[in-house]
């Protein structure tokens, strides 16, 4: 009896005492899946336990500011929008990193997302590229269509698909909060305004009734009123839909090759003369309010070097921002990604990057667009408005 | 003696005192009071001005252009439509259903809504409405009719939001509208029967008057959920496109956690304690006569 008791103590002991981090992140379902290795593998080397919960970034941002008032945290590592980071930061909420998270083994201006006054608040995890336009080769193939070189290539293609009976859009559009839409659009705007304008954007430096804005914006409003973009529809549901063959093309990120049936089928292409491409990378952060800052540090430092990046990559979709990660360590289907984004000037996400209001509005306001093409005037009002 | 009778008076009422001014007085009077407060923390009418004078709020253009006319109006026509539709349905129910065999289990589908969560209620809303997938499409196909994403649209994602929502709410008023039957005598139907008055004639003249205490009670529930509605916005549309189905609750929450802007959220939370006073008072004044 005494034995027992004895060995109950222990273990309750040991129970107690041992750390348990938590890391909050967005990936649920096949992304989820694809992140927990990591995780496990923190777990083997050092023999911290680490639970996964998930939060949308949009929940976060209600839930995290509150929390820290208080002095609180729901988690240790906590992955979320740059910009909320460096926010948070100004207020003290968040640790530095400096001492753990070497910026050289970075890509270029990766972590200026979350750096203030030359100290880094968070590090950068993998990141995904929105490299353009996928489809199904298996689809090219059978409809005899082929990748465009120019601009009327790719309006051609529209029209053959549009063609193609069943069909209901050329493009399938990606609803939900609205940031599928803001990707297209992006992407629109860096091929016909330029990288730099892009830029400029970003940092509030033009306008957005500027010609050269709203020229980009045109081109993509003529295929609006073409009917060669399909209704807004949930973007999971739309995928589905574009892969039984409803839709011939979809823009979406590059975890779209972890998110189908057979990645090996997949196939993208830019528009054509596109000179740069938006690389959206996750951040995580430490917050002050951790009760294991040591631990805390130490599995954000494992996340965001090769390491734990190399863990992620080999699952696919991702892309690494540490420089360090190996290429072989990449699965085929992301080599072809490798290949635009090589060519192609890295940006920043623009949405993600201004973030506060203008996001929502962005994305609301594409919501709007997307269905009402003819105004555009009253659109980008609006987002000079939000950008002020 | 009476001392001793106020001191009882105060150990048992100081529990919920403290709750009431910890919970409800207290963060009240804190919202007023930053809702005046600038980003400088200086005390001023620039949130009053900056939240009136924005289109989000009221925007003139919508009524040549089309939608969005602001939140203030998008309220305003939830109310006029929502209020009178779930009203009447609601009462309709309650007496079709009373004499029907079933008509309890009937009752309870119709309840089903008003018990399920509104944010669940919400994605379904988005799903009725969907092109693809929506029941509302697949009821117009049967006609010939081919449908559309209803909520992608700005000219009619608010009426969808609110036919959807009116889906959620009847069985309230239905449930309520069923107990108020229940207290009307028998003998006033008997009477009337015997007097040779139609069933309409009955309707309109017997219970209508005698549901008017149970009618006061379910217009001011049904009004203060309108001018809070929130949640099925937030799920089935965020608001969009292009703020077309955006209401007060959902503008305020936009303030306080997208723009991080307390004092203009607050401005918001204020105009609508306001609007819900001005909406209540009478109504319960009213009832209290009906009493």
């Amino acid at each position: 009896m005494r034995k027992f008791i004895v060995v109950s103590l222990l273990i309750l002991s040991v129970l107690l005492i041992s750390k348990t981090l938590t890391v909050i992140g967005p990936w649920a379902g096949a992304e989820e899946e694809k992140f927990l290795p990591v995780l496990k593998a923190f777990e083997e080397k050092t023999g911290i336990k680490v639970e996964y919960r998930i939060y949308r970034a949009e929940d976060l941002a209600n839930l995290l500011p509150a929390q820290f008032s208080a002095g609180k945290t729901p988690g240790d590592v906590i992955f979320m929008w740059g910009w909320f980071i460096l926010d948070q930061a100004k207020k003290g909420h968040v640790m530095e990193v400096s001492d753990i998270i070497s910026e050289k083994d970075y890509l270029p201006g990766v972590l200026n997302a979350v750096k203030l006054n030359g100290k880094l608040y968070g590090a950068a995890y993998t990141g995904k590229v929105k490299p353009g336009f996928w489809y199904r080769k298996s689809f090219f193939k059978k409809y005899n269509l082929k990748v465009p070189s120019t601009w009327d290539e790719f309006v051609d293609l529209l029209e053959k698909i549009k063609k193609i009976p069943g069909i209901k859009a050329p493009i399938a559009s990606g609803n939900g909060v609205g940031w599928p839409l803001s990707d297209v659009t992006e992407h629109f705007i860096i091929t016909f305004a330029g990288p730099n304008v892009h830029k400029d954007l970003i940092e509030g430096n033009i306008k957005w009734e500027s010609h050269t804005v709203r020229y980009a914006f045109e081109k993509l409003v003529s295929l609006l009123k073409k009917g060669y973009f399909g209704e807004p529809t949930e973007w999971t549901m739309a995928l589905k839909q574009w892969w039984n063959g409803d839709y011939g093309l979809y823009f979406m990120g590059s975890w779209i090759t972890g998110m189908v049936d057979d990645p090996d089928d997949l196939g993208v292409f830019a528009l054509p003369g596109a000179k740069g491409v938006v690389f959206g990378a996750d951040y995580a952060f430490v917050p002050k309010y951790t009760k294991y800052p040591e631990e805390a540090k130490k599995l954000l430092a494992f996340l965001c070097g090769a390491e734990g990046q190399k863990y992620q990559v080999q699952q696919g979709g991702h892309i690494a921002t540490n420089k360090l990660v190996p290429l072989d360590a990449y699965p085929p289907v992301d080599r072809e990604v490798a290949k635009i984004i090589v060519k192609m000037e890295a940006l920043t996400d623009l949405d993600d990057s201004v973030g506060g209001a203008f996001q929502t509005a962005f994305w609301d306001q594409l919501k709007l667009l997307w269905v009402k093409p003819d105004r555009l005037d009253d659109v980008l009002r609006v987002l000079d408005e939000k950008m002020k | 003696m009476k001392k001793s009778k106020l001191s009882h008076f105060l150990i048992f009422m100081a529990p919920a005192l403290v709750l009431i001014v910890t919970f409800v007085i207290y963060p009240s009077l804190r919202t007023i009071f930053t809702s005046f407060l600038d980003e400088n923390g200086k005390f001023s009418l620039k949130n009053y001005v900056e939240v009136l004078k924005s289109r989000d709020t009221f925007d003139p253009e919508g009524f040549s252009r089309g939608f969005p006319l602001g939140t203030l109006l998008h309220n305003l026509i939830w109310i006029a439509i929502h209020l009178p539709l779930t009203i009447s349905l609601g009462l309709i129910l309650a007496v079709i259903l009373r004499k029907v065999k079933g008509g309890n289990i009937l009752k309870s589908i119709i309840f089903l809504g008003m018990v399920m969560p509104m944010i669940v209620g919400g994605v379904m809303v988005r799903f009725m409405f969907d092109g693809s997938v929506g029941v509302v499409n697949g009821f117009l196909r049967i006609f010939g009719i081919e449908g559309k994403t209803w909520t992608a649209y700005p000219d009619t994602a608010l009426f969808s939001l609110i036919f959807g929502s009116v889906w959620l709410w009847t069985g309230f008023s239905m449930v309520l509208y069923s107990a108020g039957l229940e207290t009307i005598p028998k003998d006033f139907y008997e009477a009337a029967a015997i007097d040779g008055a139609t069933p309409l004639k009955i309707f309109f003249k017997i219970t209508i008057p005698l549901l008017k205490p149970v009618t006061v009670v379910v217009t001011i529930m049904t009004l203060l959920w309108e001018l809070k509605i929130f949640d099925i916005v937030y799920v089935a549309t965020m608001g969009g496109p292009g703020g077309a189905s955006n209401v007060l609750a959902l503008q305020m929450y936009t303030y306080a956690f997208r723009e991080l802007n307390y004092g203009k959220a607050s401005v918001v939370a204020v105009i609508l304690t306001v609007s819900t006073l001005l909406a209540s008072i009478p109504l319960t004044k009213s009832a209290g006569e009906l009493r």
